[in-house]
């Protein structure tokens, strides 16, 4: 399969999650919109290292450095996971604290700190 | 020997680790372990700044030994010598502040990540790789967040929200510009990518900078991605106000500064500037124009340290070396101004339980030394002489006008002007007008008057004598403008190509 298709999936990927934060009301869907976003970014790095007909980059029988993808980009994919998953329940324990103070999680109405 | 200078990282690290040991000790412990470990952190980072400045050759420290670029490499030259220095300062100055200033339990969350963050910001200056930048990046951000929301109010996270939204548009911002520069050239090392970035396609280079620059605007507190900073330096604990002001911004115009230099190789170099001087502009202009406006005395230095920042990233965009040291000189002058005003701010805080104008009417007659500190990092800011901001604003001017950018000379004037008006009302305030409500003196704490007076004179040394932190300041900036020195100092292993 052409790589283009995964370049247009990702694009369009941060694109959406780009449109939830910039458009929703509810924090839990631009939290989601944001997960998206970086979904899109991890994608991205995965089809930059792709080579076309080559296995995954683990080392065994009949599977050489030669036949295997490049493994940089999934080292950084693995820790930009982690590090996503860090930044998503931290995201979400402090939308807990807001819902406890504010009592909701639209956005219009947690507009107390301005100018 | 100086292999061990990889301990600035990794001592707050385990530091950190240790912390939940240390309160099952005693809970009394915690904030005096985490005092230890900054003091600790402050010799080791003097001795490196001794190190690299004697010797004049940078400390390269190669993870388990690999050479680049085959393993990851920390690259402490002059500049990062420096700014350890100011963070492990900084650092120490305020978790002796915080012993006091943090009343919200759970403290020892609080020591965990204030040691995080000074670990992330240390990283962000040292590593000498771009994708371990990015995870430095994101260790500071992450503690960042937490320690918007520690206070737990609404405001508090509020802000945090606000500022864990943008950071993530950020990072993955910066993440693609990584993915770009990979996917062009092959390789993650600076020194490597400093060495093809001429090979670069130069609208594919323009794409990808254009990224960088967006993701580390989050953290360096550019125009368009700054709304969190504000409410984050209003929201945030006093120390840690002060920390992010003294050296998380720092740390991400430096990452700026630093990859923007190393890449004046590729064709379309110049937009690059064209952005960054716009975008620095922007950012004067609002800071300014906001501060004016503010009640809330803390929120008014975060727009004017805001407005301080565009000046920096202005100096960056000039590239030249003038523009460079100059704005080196100028992030030091706001890194002890800002660590002394914060401070101040959060002692009045503290005694008085508000910082709105209100509350400093006729500060100078209850608590007159912080009064007195404010005053002078006030004059300072505003760009009076014998003062050490009005040195590192004079070199701006200096290497704006060889630079022939006249628009900026005006930007740093007009700004200086603004910032006249809003301090000189606030020095007004504090010692020439009654307070409504009858007050009398408090006795100021003496270890937090100590450590104000020094920066004051700090402010005052660096002010009448600039020629000393001038040399070092033009050390430094030459380790930034100087990429073939660069390149030179990384021993790349031979013959491996992307």
């Amino acid at each position: 399969m052409n790589i283009g298709v995964y370049y247009f999936g990702a694009i369009s990927l941060m694109l959406i999650g780009l449109y939830a934060i910039l458009v929703k009301k509810n924090l839990l869907k631009i939290l989601v919109g944001l997960s998206i976003m970086e979904t899109g970014v991890n994608l991205l790095l995965i089809s930059i290292g792709y080579i076309a007909g080559r296995s995954a980059p683990i080392l065994s029988e009949g599977i050489g450095p030669n036949q295997a993808v490049d493994p940089i980009p999934q080292a950084l994919v693995l820790t930009a996971i982690v590090i996503g998953v860090a930044t998503t329940a931290l995201a979400l324990t402090v939308a807990i604290n807001l819902y406890e103070t504010y009592k909701t999680l639209n956005i219009e109405e947690l507009r107390r700190l301005r100018g | 020997m100086s292999q061990y200078a990889s301990l600035l990282i990794a001592l707050p690290l385990i530091s950190a680790f240790f912390v939940p040991i240390i309160k099952a000790i005693g809970k009394k412990v915690v904030m005096p372990f985490l005092v230890l470990i900054t003091a600790i952190q402050m010799g080791m980072a003097t001795w490196v700044f001794n190190e690299v400045y004697t010797t004049g050759k940078p400390i390269i420290i190669m993870a388990g030994g690999f050479r680049p670029p085959v393993g990851i490499n920390l690259y402490i030259g002059h500049f990062a010598a420096l700014f350890v220095l100011i963070i492990a300062v900084a650092s120490f100055f305020m978790a002796i502040f915080s012993m006091k200033a943090i009343t919200v339990e759970p403290k020892d969350k609080y020591a965990m990540l204030s040691l995080l963050l000074m670990l992330g910001a240390t990283g962000m200056i040292s590593t000498g790789d771009i994708f371990n930048l990015f995870v430095f990046m994101e260790i500071t951000a992450i503690s960042a967040y937490a320690l918007t929301a520690y206070n737990k109010s609404g405001e508090a996270s509020e802000a945090a929200m606000k500022y864990i939204v943008l950071g993530g548009i950020g990072s993955s911002f910066f993440l693609v510009g990584i993915a770009l520069i990979y996917g062009s050239l092959g390789t993650l090392n600076m020194a490597q990518i400093a060495q093809l970035a001429g090979q670069m396609n130069p609208t594919v280079a323009q794409a990808a900078l254009a990224m960088l620059v967006f993701g580390l605007g989050v953290e360096a507190e550019l125009f368009p991605l700054n709304a969190w900073a504000p409410d984050a330096y209003q929201a945030a604990p006093h120390p840690v106000t002060a920390m992010f002001s003294a050296f998380v911004v720092k740390a991400g115009l430096y990452a700026l500064a630093r990859i923007l230099y190393l890449t004046h190789a590729v064709g379309s170099w110049g937009h690059i500037l064209r952005l960054l001087i716009i975008l620095g502009t922007l950012t004067v202009v609002i800071g300014e124009f906001s501060a004016l406006r503010q009640t809330n005395v803390k929120r008014m230095f975060a727009y004017s340290s805001i407005s301080q920042v565009g000046f920096i990233a202005v100096g960056f965009a000039l590239g030249t070396q003038a523009g460079v040291s100059a704005s080196i000189f100028h992030m030091v002058n706001h890194a002890i101004v800002k660590a002394l005003m914060f401070m101040a701010v959060g002692y009045v805080a503290l005694e008085l339980g508000g910082v709105t104008l209100e509350d400093f009417k006729g500060l100078g007659k209850v608590m007159p030394l912080t009064a007195f500190a404010i005053t002078v990092g006030a004059i300072s800011i505003i760009g009076i002489p014998l003062f050490n901001v009005f040195w590192s604003k004079i070199q701006l001017i200096l290497a704006a006008m060889k630079a022939g950018k006249s628009g900026v000379i005006a930007l740093i004037l007009g700004a200086s002007l603004v910032e006249a008006v809003y301090y000189i009302r606030l020095i007004h305030l504090m010692w020439f007008e009654e307070g409504s409500r009858e007050r009398t003196r408090i006795k100021e704490n003496f270890v937090f008057g100590t450590i104000m007076l020094l920066l004051v004179a700090l402010i005052i040394i660096i002010g009448v004598a600039p020629n000393m932190t001038w040399n070092i300041v033009q050390k430094a900036s030459a380790d930034i403008y100087n990429v073939a020195q660069y390149i030179k100092n990384v021993p790349l292993l031979p013959g491996v190509s992307p």
